[in-house]
């Protein structure tokens, strides 16, 4: 896994961070408590003077662990982060993709009319997956979600051309050129605070998170994250091994994300 | 780690994806998920291995064994990493191409030694775009050597070919390198190949690897902050990049366009005050006073060093699609309607040949007198990138790009 500058990388955030702020009128963010949306916060505060000048949605399943709640609630007092949270409800007969596909979208979808969001930031990286690679740093999504993967705008020279679709919405990828390893690097050099669900306990952690339903932790004994950047950089199985709805069947991410997932 | 940035470039089947696949293989760099993945899709399409498929993800791109869209593939090598960018290389996908390949810091051109594929319109196009880009520094790879006997003659063949419009279109000679490779059996990539003993330079990533120490950006010079805009809500806090020269308290500041004095009270570079700020930098800058105007797209420089305001550039400019009478360029942000356009020249992207006569068509280049709408900030793209070069639309949808030249 290749490290990067770490300086470059947060230039780069923060630059795409500010121009989403002038460009978008309502903007907000989506904040999962794992470690990628949790840094994305830090560059936010770093790029508007100490403060996180949008809200951040949590898409509560409420089937999320205990620990990732507990640390929504003391992070968003730290920072003083405006919170919106929104109740998703698990059906019973989605499993899997089916129910990532389904129930994430709707409510995002609800949250997002209901506060007439028109941006939203959401913190993947390219490495996580070859249909993440394919992304934008601003990229439109139509009303009712989807993503034309055939025909994304052109974006070169720091000009990011993603124009509303009427009652769409863009989605802004401040992380995208960032690889899991950059950002335990950054977390242990600007000391972010992490949910400790990715500690090893019992000889074993969670290297990516997900809902208590879908996330699969791994053998591991990285008790910090300086253990964890060692174990990254001999590792050779990828990061969301433990998300099992990656694995159902051939393409499902790309069907995922044309329907509007994350 | 320090990350170059590598675009690939080159007719649509004369090996990109390939290559790049291939390369992660040789270097280590591929998960064995990747590769996994890419082997039963192979098996799945009653193929031998694919390289290929480890970078295509889309379902499209698989079965269709084309790329669509832009990619990035990191592969570590020596003291560096570079990031490879894929491309597609069909024609209709050119917005694609440009998007991806205006993130190279350098460029690697694939060409097909195959009698029936070889140097193609495509082919040059794609040089001439990249050179437009700002790209200096090219490493040619002549492709799919095993599939014409490892011949020199065809490497010399094409090598000859492109020679001279490489330099026409503005490459210099010692920024240049030609390799014979077989991207698909894995020659001369990592490795130097036993089949041609003939080739006595460096293995393709070794020429990248150099290729790479020869790449310059903006030369150092005077300071120029392009601002993005106000802090939400106070106008006398702006937020920008500098993207030359360097920033520091002292003496006074002036705004283009408008040539207005202004006085920087204090500096903020990631939330922490600080005294100066250096290239690359994203700044946030408080004034003395509240300013009046929109700043957006605005240049800030050292008093008695503004760049001066024009309405009307000369520019080169690569048309994707077809300019109406609604064309404008987008400037460091701002919309900017283009009144008039004058042609002084058509360009042939594929021969590099300048005529005062001509039409202009899509795919191809002209250099032309612009008269805006507004004043813009701009300096020649060869001075300071970032004030030297737009992005074109025509009806609301992406038309081209541009360089300024002139005045």
């Amino acid at each position: 896994m290749i490290k990067q500058d770490l300086t470059v990388l947060e230039e780069r955030s923060i630059f795409v961070l500010r121009e989403a702020k002038q460009k978008f009128g309502k903007v907000a963010a989506l904040w999962s408590m794992g470690k990628d949306s949790t840094t994305m916060l830090a560059l936010a505060r770093k790029a508007f003077l100490g403060k996180v000048p949008f809200p951040v949605i949590h898409i509560d399943n409420s089937i999320d662990f205990p620990e990732t709640y507990e640390f929504r609630q003391d992070l968003a007092k730290k920072w003083n982060l405006d919170l919106i949270v929104a109740p998703s409800e698990i059906k019973p007969d989605l499993v899997g993709s089916a129910c990532c596909g389904k129930n994430k979208p709707e409510t995002l979808k609800k949250v997002m009319d209901e506060y007439g969001f028109d941006a939203l930031i959401v913190s993947i990286r390219r490495d996580e997956h070859g249909i993440r690679a394919k992304e934008r740093y601003m990229s439109p999504r139509d009303k009712k979600f989807r993503w034309n993967y055939k025909d994304q705008p052109a974006e070169l020279w720091d000009d990011y051309s993603s124009k509303l679709d009427v009652g769409g919405h863009v989605r802004v990828h401040p992380l995208l050129d960032w690889n899991e390893i950059d950002i335990w690097n950054y977390v242990k050099r600007e000391r972010i605070p992490v949910n400790p669900l990715y500690f090893s306990r019992n000889g074993y952690r969670y290297r990516s998170l997900g809902c208590t339903h879908c996330t699969i932790h791994i053998k591991s004994n990285a008790r910090t994250v300086e253990n964890i950047i060692s174990e990254l950089e001999t590792t050779k199985i990828e990061e969301r091994s433990g998300r099992s709805m990656d694995k159902e069947r051939e393409y499902v991410m790309q069907r995922l994300r044309s329907l509007g997932y994350m | 780690m320090i990350v170059k940035t590598i675009s690939l470039l080159g007719h649509k089947d004369h090996g990109k994806s390939t290559l790049i696949g291939s390369l992660l293989m040789h270097t280590g760099s591929a998960t064995q998920v990747r590769i996994k993945e890419a082997e039963a899709y192979s098996k799945k399409l009653h193929k031998d291995f694919e390289p290929a498929f480890i970078l295509d993800s889309f379902a499209e791109e698989r079965e269709q064994e084309m790329t669509y869209d832009t990619t990035r593939a990191e592969i570590k090598y020596k003291d560096l990493a570079f990031a490879f960018i894929d491309v597609p290389g069909h024609e209709e996908l050119i917005k694609n191409m440009i998007s991806g390949a205006s993130y190279g810091e350098i460029a690697v051109l694939l060409v097909s030694a195959k009698a029936d594929e070889g140097i193609r319109d495509q082919t040059k196009r794609h040089l001439f775009i990249a050179r437009m880009l700002g790209i200096e520094s090219l490493v040619v790879a002549v492709n799919k050597m095993d599939l014409v006997g490892y011949d020199k003659k065809r490497f010399d063949m094409i090598k000859d070919g492109l020679s001279g419009f490489i330099e026409k279109i503005g490459f210099e000679k010692t920024m240049v390198s030609f390799v014979p490779v077989s991207a698909y059996k894995g020659e001369n990539l990592v490795k130097r190949s036993r089949f041609m003993n003939w080739y006595k330079g460096k293995t393709l990533i070794d020429l990248i690897y150099s290729g790479t120490k020869k790449q310059s950006g903006n030369k150092t010079g005077a300071l120029r902050i392009i601002v993005q805009g106000f802090l939400e809500g106070q106008r006398d806090f702006a937020v920008g990049r500098v993207v030359k020269g360097n920033l520091s308290l002292t003496g006074g500041f002036c705004i283009s366009p408008g040539n207005l004095p202004v006085k920087i009270k204090s500096i903020i570079v990631k939330g922490k005050k600080v005294k100066k700020a250096i290239i690359g930098e994203n700044v946030a800058l408080q004034f003395d006073k509240k300013m009046g105007s929109d700043l957006r797209g605005s240049v800030i420089s050292n008093k008695g060093d503004c760049p001066e305001a024009r309405a009307k550039v000369r520019a080169t400019i690569f048309i994707t699609k077809k300019l109406d009478k609604n064309s404008s360029i987008r400037f460091n942000g701002s919309d900017i309607q283009i009144k008039k356009m004058s042609v002084a020249e058509y360009i042939d992207p594929t021969t590099g040949t300048r005529s005062t006569n001509g039409k202009m068509e899509l795919l191809s280049a002209i250099s032309a007198d612009l008269i805006l709408s507004k004043q813009i900030p701009a300096e020649k793209f060869d001075e300071t990138r970032e004030l030297g070069r737009f992005v074109l639309y025509s009806d609301g949808a992406f038309a081209g790009i541009g360089t300024i030249t002139g005045y």
